[in-house]
């Protein structure tokens, strides 16, 4: 089958006169298959936004090559250009100057989707994302959080292939923030469009991607399931319930032999910890013996995207 | 290429510009009183320094070379000022994302200036031409053709200077020069040799006898021609290529969407 999106060996290298030069991106590889929603995580400076200019070519790559459902950006712009659209970081790619319905008709247009076909699908958009009784408002009259979903739906709106959404739901309310996550599920689930989405959302992207690409310092260093991700740690993530609450020195003494300990006063005190090897349950429930206190009860904690790439981020656990 | 993407592409130009038209319609206003009245002002100036010297001859080289400038303007300021403000409301990468390309969405974009910078222009000159009571002849098979070639060159600077701006942000500011600079290569005195290969210099003079004088296209003579279509296509080409090169350097440092 063809993927949808091939990257082999992308490097970025920004030179500047008097300056370093910044390696963004280091031989990137990466594949992803149509129809996959695939979140792309790392810190700030890790290159997300580099790679996925590069691949829409709004930058020049160093080296590598990048393929679209099998053809080479750098030799079939056009084609490849087709099946892609883009949210680029925040609401700054629309006209604000214009209604959302206009925007929604001028990038359909501007992607060669003549109106008589974008029309039912533009309209289909703004009711799913509720902006059917605003559509005629000009766009920096809305609000923050219909600004941004003016912007996805107008990279919907091209019906591309291959969507990249960089940080969509960047200074949104919680609310909603859970609601673009919602529609964007539901549209992936719906019409198999195939879905790149950076954030810094932890939430985001174990709620909306099956899949985490985790880069840092330009270079991909994660490559999995969220599931297979979640379940690395959710097997070594322990909650102990303390009945008679904790003696001086012994959360001293846990992080001295223990990572990921995080300790939480209270009746009963809870004492959680992430084991480096499943062996290790031994070793604290020794420790614990030794200072003399109650376990009360033992459970395993249920592990979010957000420490399993707190963790993998300061180097554990991989 | 494909014709049914041009379509959609040149439609899509063509509706944003008619909605910003709309939406700036009062910039739109303002900005044609301003030009309707810098005109009055060197009008009046004009005649209070060179006295009748200004009637006749000086009046329509005064409203021809004028209505170049007007037109020159109008071209290199929408190539310029629109690929500044794309980059910096970050919609200038939306535009890159086209299948069609870059080139074609600014060919189309371009085109619909023309045409609506064509209508202002006409609302200008029958203002300026009832003002000063000096009626030019507006013969459309010469004068097309003639004020194409002539403004082909403000498009080459709208694109070096939109090209330059994209790589080195903070010399937006000397661009508002060049439209001064503009007036001195229309007025530029005939009698130098380089006057008729500076850019709009030998158009002026060629659309005076043409509006002033009434002579037709074909009876100009044919070397006045072939420089001034040379030199228009000379002046945009070289915008052209200073544009790629400073696209390609754009694209390189990752310029397109950064302000
Ligand atoms: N146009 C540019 N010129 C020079 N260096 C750049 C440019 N764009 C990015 N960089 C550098 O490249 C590296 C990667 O940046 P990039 O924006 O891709 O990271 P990111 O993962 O998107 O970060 P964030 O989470 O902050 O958005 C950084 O060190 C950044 O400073
Ligand atoms: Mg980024």
């Amino acid at each position: 089958m063809t993927m949808a999106l091939e990257v082999q060996g992308l490097t970025k290298v920004f030179r500047r006169r008097g300056k370093d030069p910044v390696v963004a991106v280091r031989e990137i590889g990466l594949q992803v298959q149509p129809g996959e929603v695939v979140g792309l995580l790392g810190p700030n400076g890790a290159g997300k936004t580099t790679t996925i200019k590069c691949i829409l070519g709004l930058m020049l790559a160093t080296g590598g090559s990048v393929r679209v459902f099998g053809r080479d950006i750098a030799r079939h712009r056009s084609d490849a250009a087709r099946e892609m659209s883009a949210v680029l970081e925040g609401s700054r790619n629309i006209y604000w100057r214009m209604t959302a319905a206009e925007n929604l008709g001028f990038f359909t247009l501007l992607h060669g989707v003549p109106r008589h076909e974008a029309q039912p699908y533009n309209h289909r958009l703004l009711e799913v994302f509720g902006l059917a009784d605003r559509k005629d408002v000009s766009v920096q009259e809305l609000s923050a959080g219909m600004r941004q979903k003016v912007a996805v739906a107008c990279a919907l709106a091209t019906r591309a292939s291959l969507v990249f959404l960089d940080e969509p739901t960047l200074g949104l309310d919680l609310e909603t923030s859970h609601e673009l996550r919602r529609l964007l599920r539901e549209l992936a689930a719906s019409e198999g469009r195939t879905i790149v989405l950076s954030s810094h959302d932890m939430a985001v992207v174990q709620d909306v991607c099956r899949r985490v690409v985790i880069m840092k310092e330009g270079r991909v260093v994660v490559d999995d399931s969220v599931a297979n991700l979640l379940a690395l740690f959710r097997t070594r993530a322990y909650r102990f319930a303390l009945s008679d609450g904790c003696p001086d020195g012994l959360e001293q003494r846990l992080r001295e032999r223990f990572t990921g300990v995080t300790m939480n006063p209270g009746r009963p005190f809870v004492v959680e910890v992430v084991l480096d090897r499943a062996e290790d349950l031994y070793a604290i429930i020794e420790v614990l013996r030794a200072a003399g206190v109650l376990i009360d009860t033992i459970t395993q904690r249920e592990p979010d995207l957000e420490e399993a790439f707190l963790r993998l981020m300061r180097g554990e656990g991989i | 290429m494909n014709v049914r993407l041009l379509g959609c592409v040149f439609r899509a130009m063509w509706m944003h510009r008619l909605i910003m038209a709309r939406r700036y319609a009062f910039n739109t206003l303002s900005s044609m009183i301003t030009i309707y009245l810098v005109f009055l002002l060197l009008f009046l100036g004009g005649r209070a320094l060179a006295g009748p010297m200004l009637l006749g001859d000086g009046l329509e080289g005064l409203v021809v070379g004028y209505l170049v400038w007007m037109f020159a303007l109008f071209a290199y300021s929408d190539l310029a000022w629109e690929l500044i403000m794309q980059a910096q409301i970050g919609t200038l990468e939306k535009l890159f994302l086209s299948p069609a390309g870059f080139r074609w969405v600014t060919i189309f974009n371009e085109l619909g200036g023309l045409v609506f910078n064509f209508g202002l222009g006409s609302l200008m000159l029958l203002a300026i031409m009832l003002t000063t009571g000096t009626f030019l002849r507006i013969d459309l098979v010469s004068v097309i053709p003639l004020l194409l070639a002539t403004i082909a060159a403000a498009y080459g600077f709208g694109l070096m200077a939109g090209g330059l701006a994209l790589v080195h942000k903070r010399i937006q500011a000397a661009f508002q020069i060049l439209q001064f600079v503009f007036v001195g290569f229309i007025m530029a005195p005939g009698d130098w040799v380089v006057s008729r290969y500076l850019p709009f210099n030998l158009g002026t003079r060629l659309l005076g006898q043409v509006m002033g004088d009434g002579v037709r296209i074909w009876q100009l003579p044919a070397s006045d021609l072939l420089v001034l279509v040379a030199t228009g296509a000379a002046y945009l080409a070289l915008g052209m290529l200073v544009f790629a090169r400073m696209e390609r350097m754009a694209r390189n440092r990752g310029l397109l969407g950064h302000y």
